[in-house]
This record gives C-alpha cells, sequence and structure tokens, in this order.
C-alpha cells in the first residue's frame, strides 16, 4: 500500500457508549472528491447522522477534522474544525479554531476524529503514536478549561501536549457552549461545546509522535517559503499583524458599521475605549500566533487589578469587544477583557453570549421583561457589573441565566411578548459585529444562505467589495470589478458570491485560516498557490479549477444536509433588523433593500430553484453527488 | 567569519514553524518532535520562546560519548553528533544544560542542532525575524546586552568593595 503525504491517512471512530476505538483508513478516493477538513465532516454526516436526529442525543455525532495542509509548513495552515449538529440552529453546525490542536491531531496520526455514542461517566480521549484511548474524567468534571487542561497537563508529564476541552458551559449544555483549545482559542459558534458536553467527553489530548509525511520536501519547502515571503511582505497582512483583528474597530465605526446597542445602530461614541489603541497601551504584553501562522493577529493580554483584574490571556477579539462592547454601549475595556477571559474559560461562544445579553437589554428596556424575569436584576445599557454576572450565570444555568443559556432565539420564543422582534439571527444563530447594512451586501447573502446561520467568516469574510481585494480569485472566474458594497441586485451580485463562497469552502477543507485570503492575489493564499502547494505536499495532482469543484460539493451536501433536516426558502431570510435604517452616525439610514432578491440571485448563482431553494437535480448531476441526489429525492426535495 | 544562531526573545509568537522547518529539512516529515528547535509556549503566562544549541560543546568534551561521535564542525563552528555511530545511550542529553538535544523515537539516536551546514533554516521559516543568524561579533555584542540584562533586577556583587582610604589621608 503507498504511503499517504500530507494525510496522515488514518481516521479515528470512537463509540462512547461502548467506549471503543477503531482506527480506519482513510478512502483514497476522498483526497479528489472532497479534498479533506470540512470536506470530509460534510460527507460523513450526510452518510451517518440519521435525520432529525436531537444533536444533544446519543445518536448525534461529533466530527474534529484537519485538512491535508492542517500542521505543515504552509503558512497560516494550523487550524482544527468540527462538525456536527447545531444544538442552536437545529442545522448544519462547524467551527473552526487555531492554536495547535489540530496540528497536534495530526502529529498524533489522525486526519479525522469521529465520535458517537454518550459515555456513562466522564471521560476524556488520548492520543498518541497512532493510537487513542479513552481515560476517565470523573475528577476533570466542573473544571473551568483552563482548569482541566492544567490538570490533564499535570497528569500527562513530561510531554508536549495539545488539549481541546470543553468548560462548564459545555457540561451544562448551554446552547452556544464552545470547545476550546490550548487555554484560549475557541472553537466557537453553532454549540459544538454543548454537543461534546451531551457526550460526557471532556476533553481531547493529543500528544504527537507520528509526524506528517511530504511527497516533495524540497519543493514544498521552497514553496513555502515563497508563500511565507509574500504573505508577510502584504501590508493587509502587516496591519492584521499589527493590530489584530480589534483595529477593526475604529475603523468600522468610522463608516457606521460598528453594530451598537443590539443593531440598533452602526456608531458607538466611545469606541476609541474598547479600540486596538486601548488594548495596546494599557493591557497587552504580546502577539501570538496560531500553529504555523506568519500574520499573528492574536493578543496576549491582562488586567492587573481592580475589579476586572484578569490573568494572561489571548484576547480580545474583534467579536469580543463588540459583542462585550458597544453592542451593551459599554466602554469598559477592563470589562472586556474579563468578559473575554470568563467566557473561553466557561468555554461559551462570546458572540452568542454578548449578543443573547444585547437583547435581554433591549427587552427589559423596551418593558417586554422585567424584574420577574431576571430574578430582580436590573438590565440597563452600559452596566458592565451586571453584564459579567451574567455570564457566571449563564455558564451554570443559575436563575435569568438559565433562561439565556438557551441563546436569544429559543430564549424569545419562551417569553413571547413581542421579544421576538428584537432577536437578530438566521437559522437561530446571532448575527455577529459585521453589519451587512453598512459593510457589504454580500454579507446579507452569506448570512441569509449560510450553512450554519449568520455568520461572517463560514465559509469566508466575503466583504471583497469593502476591502476592494479579490485574494486571486479572478483566475477562477470572480467577476471584476467588484459592485459597489451598497448596490445590490443586477450587478453580478450572486455570480460573484459563488466564487467567494467557494473560495471559502476550499479553505476550510484544506485546513487554513481565511485571513490568509484577504488581501491581493500575491499576498494571499490565491487559489492557484494553494493547488501548488497541495500538490508538492500530497503527490495528488489538482489544479484550482477541480479544487473548487471539489469545494461546490461540499457547499452542496451541507445544503442538502440542512434540506433533510426541514430546511426551508423562509429559514434563509435576514432578521427585521437588517431592513430597519440604521439610526445613527455615518451610515444612518441604510438597511437592505432587496433581501429576497439577493437571496435568490444567489439560488440561481448556485444552480438551485429560486423558488423554493432546493438544489437542482442538473447541479448535483453535474458533481456526480448520485447519493445526495437520490436522498434529497425520497424526500421529494429537488428542483 | 563564524557565524551565531540567535533569538530576539520579544519577537517569537510561538508559532512554531521553526520546528516544522527544522523536521521537514532534516527527516523530510514535518514532526516537532523531530526538530532540533524547541518553541516553548507556556500558554497562561506570557512566554514564547525558541530554544536551540548555543553550540557551546559540553557534550563533545572527552568521556561523554562513548562512540566519540561528537564533533565540531570547523567551517560552520557546529558540534555535530555522527547518527551513523550514535547508539542513543543519552549521555549528550544528561550533560546538555539547556536540554535541546533528544532521542528520536524511530532510530533511537540523538538529533542536536547543526546549523543545516550553515544555512539554518529555522530562520528563514521565522517570520518575526526572531531567529537570525549573524555575524560572530555582532553576536558578541548582544551575547553582552543579554547577559547585562540578567542583572538588571538585583544588585550583583561582581564590583570589589572600595578600597580602605590611603593611610594619612584626612
Amino acid at each position: 500500500m503507498e504511503e499517504w503525504h500530507g494525510y496522515t491517512g488514518n481516521v479515528l471512530r470512537v463509540d462512547l457508549g461502548r467506549g471503543k476505538v477503531v482506527i480506519e483508513k482513510l478512502d483514497r478516493a476522498w483526497p479528489k472528491l472532497y479534498v479533506g477538513g470540512l470536506g470530509f465532516a460534510s460527507k460523513v454526516m450526510w452518510d451517518e447522522e440519521p435525520p432529525k436526529v436531537d444533536p444533544l442525543s446519543k445518536e448525534s455525532l461529533l466530527i474534529a477534522t484537519a485538512g491535508p495542509m492542517t500542521g505543515t509548513l504552509a503558512p497560516g495552515s494550523g487550524n482544527i474544525f468540527w462538525a456536527f449538529k447545531s444544538p442552536q440552529t437545529g442545522f448544519w453546525g462547524e467551527t473552526r479554531s487555531g492554536g495547535k490542536f489540530g496540528a497536534f491531531m495530526k502529529y498524533s496520526g489522525f486526519d479525522m476524529i469521529i465520535i458517537r455514542g454518550r459515555s456513562e461517566r466522564p471521560v476524556y480521549l488520548y492520543l498518541e503514536d497512532c493510537k487513542a484511548e479513552i481515560r476517565d474524567a470523573t475528577h476533570l468534571w466542573g473544571m473551568t478549561v483552563h482548569e482541566a487542561t492544567n490538570a490533564i497537563k499535570e497528569e500527562v508529564g513530561a510531554k508536549e501536549v495539545s488539549v481541546a476541552a470543553i468548560g462548564p458551559a459545555g457540561e451544562n449544555l448551554v446552547r452556544y457552549a464552545s470547545i476550546i483549545n490550548d487555554y484560549d482559542r475557541a472553537a466557537g459558534r453553532s454549540g459544538g461545546g454543548a454537543v461534546m458536553g451531551s457526550k460526557q467527553l471532556k476533553a481531547i489530548v493529543a500528544s504527537g509522535g507520528c509526524g506528517i509525511r511530504v511527497y516533495d520536501p524540497e519543493r514544498f519547502l521552497s514553496l513555502c517559503y515563497e508563500a511565507q515571503r509574500a504573505i508577510t511582505s502584504d501590508s493587509g497582512n502587516m496591519v492584521m499583524g499589527m493590530h489584530g483583528t480589534i483595529g477593526g474597530v475604529m475603523s468600522l465605526n468610522a463608516m457606521g458599521g460598528l453594530p451598537t446597542q443590539n443593531f440598533r445602530t452602526g456608531y458607538f461614541e466611545n469606541a476609541y475605549r474598547v479600540s486596538s489603541d486601548a488594548l495596546e497601551r494599557n493591557y497587552m504584553i504580546k502577539r501570538r500566533a496560531c500553529h504555523s501562522c506568519v500574520i499573528g493577529c492574536s493578543r496576549y493580554s491582562y488586567v492587573s487589578s481592580g475589579k476586572y483584574a484578569t490573568p494572561p490571556n489571548e484576547g480580545p477579539e474583534y467579536e469580543t469587544v463588540d459583542m462585550a462592547g458597544p453592542m451593551a454601549l459599554n466602554d469598559n475595556m477592563e470589562a472586556i477583557i474579563r468578559f473575554n477571559y470568563l467566557a473561553n474559560n466557561y468555554g461559551m461562544d462570546t458572540i452568542t453570549l454578548g449578543h443573547t445579553i444585547s437583547w435581554a437589554i433591549e427587552a427589559y428596556e423596551l418593558g417586554m421583561i422585567n424584574e420577574n424575569d431576571t430574578g430582580g436584576l436590573k438590565l440597563r445599557w452600559g452596566d458592565a457589573d451586571t453584564f459579567l454576572t451574567l455570564v457566571d450565570m449563564i455558564a451554570y444555568r443559575r436563575g435569568f441565566g438559565n433562561l439565556l443559556a438557551e441563546g436569544s432565539y429559543v430564549a424569545s420564543k419562551r417569553i413571547g411578548r413581542g421579544t421576538e422582534e428584537l432577536v437578530n439571527h438566521v437559522k437561530g444563530l446571532e448575527l455577529p459585529a459585521h453589519d451587512p447594512r453598512a459593510e457589504s451586501k454580500f454579507l446579507a447573502i452569506q448570512y441569509a444562505i449560510g450553512p450554519r446561520g449568520a455568520c461572517h467568516e463560514h465559509p469566508i469574510y466575503p466583504s471583497y467589495d469593502l476591502m476592494g481585494v479579490d485574494a486571486g480569485m479572478r483566475e477562477v472566474g470572480l467577476p471584476w470589478p467588484l459592485p459597489d458594497r451598497l448596490e445590490e441586485v443586477g450587478v453580478n451580485r450572486g455570480k460573484a458570491y459563488r466564487i467567494i463562497a467557494l473560495f471559502g469552502e476550499v479553505i476550510n477543507s484544506m485546513g487554513y485560516c481565511n485571513f490568509y485570503a484577504a488581501t491581493v492575489a500575491k499576498g494571499s493564499l490565491n487559489p492557484s498557490r494553494i493547488a501548488r502547494l497541495y500538490s508538492s505536499l500530497t503527490g495528488i495532482e489538482m489544479n484550482a479549477r477541480e479544487i473548487f469543484e471539489a469545494a461546490e460539493r461540499t457547499w452542496n451536501i451541507k445544503r442538502a444536509f440542512n434540506l433533510r433536516e426541514g430546511l426551508e426558502k423562509a429559514h434563509d431570510s435576514l432578521p427585521k433588523r437588517m431592513t430597519t435604517p440604521i439610526l445613527s452616525g455615518p451610515s444612518k439610514g441604510l438597511k437592505v433593500e432587496k433581501p429576497k432578491e439577493l437571496v435568490e440571485e444567489a439560488y440561481e448563482a448556485f444552480g438551485w430553484d429560486k423558488e423554493t431553494g432546493y438544489i437542482k437535480e442538473s447541479t448535483l448531476q453535474r458533481l456526480s453527488l448520485r447519493e445526495v441526489l437520490e436522498g434529497l429525492k425520497s424526500i421529494g426535495k429537488v428542483a | 567569519m563564524v557565524k551565531v544562531l540567535m533569538v530576539i526573545p520579544d519577537r517569537c509568537t510561538g508559532c512554531g514553524r521553526c520546528e516544522e522547518a527544522c523536521s521537514l529539512y532534516h527527516f523530510n516529515v514535518i514532526d516537532p518532535l523531530l526538530s532540533a528547535i524547541h518553541v516553548v509556549r507556556i500558554e497562561n503566562e506570557p512566554v514564547d520562546a525558541p530554544v536551540f544549541c548555543i553550540q557551546c560543546g559540553l557534550c563533545g568534551i572527552p568521556g561523554i560519548c562513548p562512540e566519540n561521535a561528537i564533533y565540531r564542525d570547523p567551517n560552520t563552528f557546529s558540534v555535530i553528533i555522527d547518527r551513523d555511530r550514535c547508539t542513543g545511550c543519552g549521555n549528550c542529553v544528561a550533560a546538555c544544560p539547556y536540554g535541546v538535544i533528544t532521542i528520536d523515537r524511530i532510530e533511537r539516536k540523538a538529533i542536536k542542532c547543526d546549523l543545516c551546514g550553515g544555512d539554518p533554516q529555522c530562520v528563514k521559516a521565522c517570520p518575526e525575524n526572531a531567529l537570525v543568524y549573524v555575524e560572530a561579533e555582532d553576536a558578541a555584542y548582544y551575547k553582552r546586552i543579554f547577559f547585562a540584562k540578567l542583572q538588571r533586577k538585583e544588585l550583583v556583587p561582581i564590583v570589589p568593595y572600595p578600597s580602605p582610604k590611603p593611610a594619612g589621608d584626612s
């Protein structure tokens, strides 16, 4: 049998109910069909996840998957992806994290881990030398992420290990619990931590021992150096490294696109207090980078004293700052750093967490909920202390926190009284801190049709019209120049978004980070560079066009998965606030004018039916997804 | 002039690319356990530090290697372990004060930095220019700064006490 290069060639299957681990060989046909990472995961989820299963039941799957490039010298490749059915949305759930866990999982000998079943008692999974074992974690249950990671490291002894763990939020099945690896790197959104918690799986520990073989070491090494030089000398990447994502606070505020007060407006007067400048001057210790990253956007910060004193930890990044800051009209940087630390340590998605609390504050202000609901808590804009109290209450599901632990979407359904109108969500996932009204209409499309709900990074950060760059996508057919960021229909937006979304799938399947596709062609991982790196690493010849076709397969399987779970066109719609004008600031009055037309234009570009949103038979045949076609036919959801 | 591998500690972000390049260059495999340079990251402390061999030669002094497999390369001044003769006894690992010699788990032989024959890959792979390969004289200047900084926090009695006043001085 020929050896694998780039891929480890092993898939680990874990049945926690039976306490069994099985190592399988990776299918030789899969790389050309699905590339890897979320591509493999989508295939497994379609084949093996029982339709309409409760995501927190023992029948559901949790998949950890790394791409072929993960853990190699290719810049920006240190990523781990998780796939599952989301307890937040009931649809496709996926999430990505940096750090070094993905790399270490591959060094331990596995491309993918497929977990099913529920353990009787808490356990953790230990990976080393292409072997795996299930170990008792009763003593770790109840610990925060940092405590559990410290305890595991002590237990393992003199070895370099990487730990992906859940905190109390995951154990308590908070619907938006995250899986946190390497202390502070969050696979945040969609509720993977709750799925992991429902399986009584506290952590996965990877300690390496196998390494990754390279097909053409000399060529791969020189290609990596070339890519590194190009990426590090690009000014956009330099700024990202220098100021991190939080650098976006001031620029987005200046254009009126900084989501503020639960998306009422896009401008926050005190934004300078929560800017990158404020962080760097007073609280930041150093920069950090994920495994194999040449940009290094991560901040490492602390608060030395006072009531928000926080030990050194990674963060906060832009999303967290906005969700705990402007969204709740809070301008206290120290409280934000503390919030980030607590959310990571309890293992919760900072976006949904901050957004849900902001929603509650607005509902309270409008009198839709009152002290009877909150258990006596007074919710006010800009009250950082109550904000932080709620974080604790949510993680442990205490009092009012028990309701907020369901996320704003489910919570509003339980309360009613008009609070549903205030929820900014698509498919149940709260909007992140990018406003499609002011920023880019690509965002409006992505929020509406994205497989995991409203997300600015899955499959990719799509505002190329705002950034004015193409990341090399012109070579695979991106219409250029792109329309003005505020123009909506009749400007090739659907066609352009198709290429952008598929590029995102390429990145997610390869194991790269999205930030490597946010500059000009020369300074990014453009499609042909990705293809060259991939071929020299794996020895599998694929050009950019073929890789994009594999990505389109993944994109459509995710769509099919959602259709099987009950997705209809109505789910692909933006919340009310997106069609309501922004209240103040430079973008005052802007809104999404034609949400329906935007979505339909994208449907047509992807080869989906305009009226129903179902995938057309011809599209599935073109991608030779025969089983998916049969599956969808049996439920009458093919157009 | 001979060059010296050095680190500018503030710059390291802990990405680990030096480890990957090192193992890929020497073993055609990407595996931090086969790397001669080690990035130590302590996640809950502000520590990201590449730790590597400073070519002190302690492992090469007579009596440590039973096979006499350790010698100094006259061109790069690096201390080299001849892997053909290495038996993996681990004496050099014990002798190394910095913990940068390891025994690989496949061949059971010692891994140690050889400066890639004068073209260190870790320097090429470092995106932050935290690792540098500089002329010995420049390196000596930076070494002095480094050791000076170690003395920053506390008074160290390396200056002789003032001598007693000369007799007859009022």
